[in-house]
């Protein structure tokens, strides 16, 4: 059986993943979340909910469905759920959003879209960890990388089961859950759980293979990322003791969460340590935008993780740890997907439309379909904007965050511009380019798969190969 | 030989004696072979090799049997008559030798024609010239590569042009070696 070379939507899922980002970016332009109302407050969640799920968590799950396959040379299990996987989580942070709506006030439709959202986002992901673990197998797991997906879809299944009884508990439909305190205590380990285990972790674990692959640098030892695995996966164990204690009816106190937060760091300094001599040790000599621009990622990572934990530790004021989050949510996820989005779309819209005639006619080069320096732009407003959000959020200059997201809105907007003129080939040489019924689309999954023009042997005119 | 041939453990216990296959009175009536070849495979006992003789080098099926597991070894009867030993090879244990997907028929095939070191080279690049390459081939020969990287976007790519490969990285780890083995028909 031909192994695809492409999964069928992960252009969708990464549109629909930007789209919700450029969503969050407006609201907060809009002057709504956080800082000017509380963190907590319904209006922050509702940011926090649409960049944390809407938008890294589709564009991580859009990869991860590209690359798992191709990293384990296996198809991918359970391949026409991608769409209802992509559609039920949608439908989900869209209910989400709304119970969020009418805790804030600006709504009074019912609260019980609360528990329904954490439902569906619950299956539509529950779905996507079956395809990406079926996918792996067994073999999977003898690869860091599919270990730390592994670890990553743990935490994934362990956040969205407290994201879910909060839910429930904000739309009193669980008293008894309620009467454990699980909120608000719970939510820094749901938060731990949700960005530190599944997007931190997986995103190590992409990371390694990514930049390893794109630097042309041989692989770290394996004693190295296993070291980092390892811290990751004793601050998930904490945060979930926190969880469970909680639930339980205990105080965990103040030391797991120190102690996750602390672990947590300590994977993320290693690991930037580990990419620091990716980049040191690699074969490529010139960067492309996508390495360049993930520096800028790397090196919010380091600030970040550094930081962060004694900021918690020694009790700093909201604003310092809020910016730091920031700083670690926005300049290095975000910085990160965004500065690999350009490649992995330039790349596989390659692969698309000239695999096939690789060998057989000329073909563009990959970094023809990406228009620099326009690109470049792009990433540096978004960097520029996260710089500018950080020191705004760490001193409480609300109206320069505002601004400085704007810079940020106007980087993902220009990003997802170029990355469907890349999907179109709007910027290849004409000559190169595919006729039109044979071009990419921007959206939906590639045309069926050409025929080889190598027809199974059948005849025995076909057998005869006497000169 | 560039890349290590994969380990074979000789099967246990005593090997049934090869099934005998002589098609060229088929060939001679004008009639097709390939079914009766395909039913006296499917007829074979586990561990049993098939000897087929015939009026020319059937070269096409090794690659047919080899994606059955079964490598080939061949040898001219004289008059332009082969005579072709196909035998199951034992599993290859992929995990410590060959990248998942390599070919398991890959000890049974011929030496390399052509070699290409592309450890310089930027991807895509070694992607692109390895198919260009693969296009100036005969079916059946075999190219070697040495490369920087496991080629993960070459190898899908290889399957759907039906070229067969078995790879993995030296023992140091820097380097990736490629063997693959062009399919199907040659392009006019």
């Amino acid at each position: 059986m031909p192994l695809a070379a492409h999964s069928h939507w992960t252009m969708t899922f990464f549109a629909v993943a930007l789209t919700l980002l450029a969503g969050a970016e407006g609201l907060m332009v809009a002057g709504i979340g956080y800082p000017a109302t509380d963190l907590a407050a319904p209006e922050s969640l509702v940011v926090v909910h649409l960049v944390v799920i809407g938008w890294l968590s589709l564009a991580m799950s859009g990869a991860l469905l590209q690359f798992v396959p191709v990293l384990v040379s296996r198809p991918l299990a359970f391949a026409p759920l991608a769409l209802p996987v992509l559609v039920t989580i949608v439908v989900g942070l869209a209910a989400l959003v709304a119970g969020f709506s009418v805790l804030a006030g600006w709504t009074d439709w019912t609260l019980d879209l609360m528990p329904v959202a954490g439902l569906l986002i619950t299956a539509g992901f529950t779905v996507l960890a079956l395809m990406l673990a079926g996918t792996m197998g067994g073999a999977g797991l003898v690869q860091p990388f599919g270990r730390f997906v592994a670890v990553g879809l743990a935490s994934l299944m362990a956040a969205l089961a407290s994201g879910t009884a909060f839910a429930a508990i904000f739309a009193g439909r669980a008293d008894w859950l309620a009467a454990a305190s699980l909120l608000p205590e719970g939510t820094r380990f749901h938060a731990l759980l949700g960005l530190g285990g599944w997007l931190g972790l997986t995103a190590f674990g992409v990371g390694y293979r990514l930049f390893a692959m794109f630097l042309l640098s041989p692989d770290p030892p394996r004693r190295r990322m296993a070291a980092v695995l390892a811290c990751g996966a004793i601050a998930l164990l904490a945060a979930g003791a926190g969880l469970a204690a909680l639930g339980a009816g205990l105080d965990p106190g103040d030391l797991v969460e120190a102690a996750a937060v602390g672990a947590l760091a300590l994977a993320a300094l290693l690991h930037g340590r580990d990419v620091v001599m990716l980049y040191r040790v690699r074969h490529r000599k010139g960067l492309e935008i996508n390495m360049r621009a993930s520096i800028g990622a790397v090196a919010a990572l380091g600030i970040g993780a550094a930081l962060l934990p004694p900021a918690v530790l020694f009790g700093a004021s909201e604003r310092v740890v809020a910016a730091l989050v920031f700083l670690l949510v926005f300049g290095w996820l975000s910085g990160l997907t965004l500065a690999q989005l350009v490649k992995i779309v330039s790349f596989m819209t390659w692969l698309e439309a000239y695999g096939g005639q690789i060998g057989r006619r000329r073909v563009p080069q990959v970094g023809a379909l990406v228009a620099m320096p326009r690109t470049a732009i792009w990433l540096a407003l978004h960097f520029a904007g996260v710089v500018a959000g950080t020191l705004a959020l760490a001193i409480g200059a609300a109206g320069s965050f505002r601004l400085a997201i704007l810079a940020c809105l106007a980087g993902t907007a220009g990003l997802a511009v170029e990355l469907v003129r890349v999907r179109r080939l709007c910027d290849v040489e004409p000559s190169l380019r595919p006729p039109v019924d044979a071009r990419t689309r921007i959206l939906l999954p590639p045309r069926p798969p050409r025929r080889t023009d190598d027809a199974p042997i059948t005849t025995t005119h076909q057998l005869d190969r006497r000169p | 030989m560039p890349l290590s041939r994969p380990p074979t453990s000789s099967t246990e216990g005593p090997e049934p004696n090869p099934r005998e296959l002589d098609v060229r009175p088929l060939l001679k009536a004008g009639q097709e072979p390939f079914e009766v070849i395909m039913a006296a495979v499917d007829a074979l006992a586990p561990g049993q090799s098939l000897r087929l003789v015939a009026s020319f080098r059937p070269v096409p099926l090794f690659s047919v049997m080899a994606r059955r597991g079964y490598a080939a070894a061949d040898h001219a009867l004289g008059d332009g008559d082969w005579e072709v030993l196909f035998s199951p090879h034992a599993e290859v244990r992929t995990d410590e030798a060959l990248a998942v997907g390599s070919s398991p028929a890959a000890a049974a095939w011929a030496d390399p024609i052509e070699a290409l070191d592309l450890r310089e080279l930027d991807p895509p690049e070694p992607m692109i010239r390895i198919l260009e390459a693969l296009e100036d081939l005969q079916p059946g020969d075999v190219l070697f590569a040495l490369l920087a990287r496991e080629p993960v976007f070459l190898f899908p790519e290889l399957t759907t042009r039906a070229h067969e490969w078995a790879g993995n990285f030296e023992a140091q780890g820097g380097t990736y070696r490629l063997l693959v083995r062009r399919g199907g028909s040659p392009r006019e």
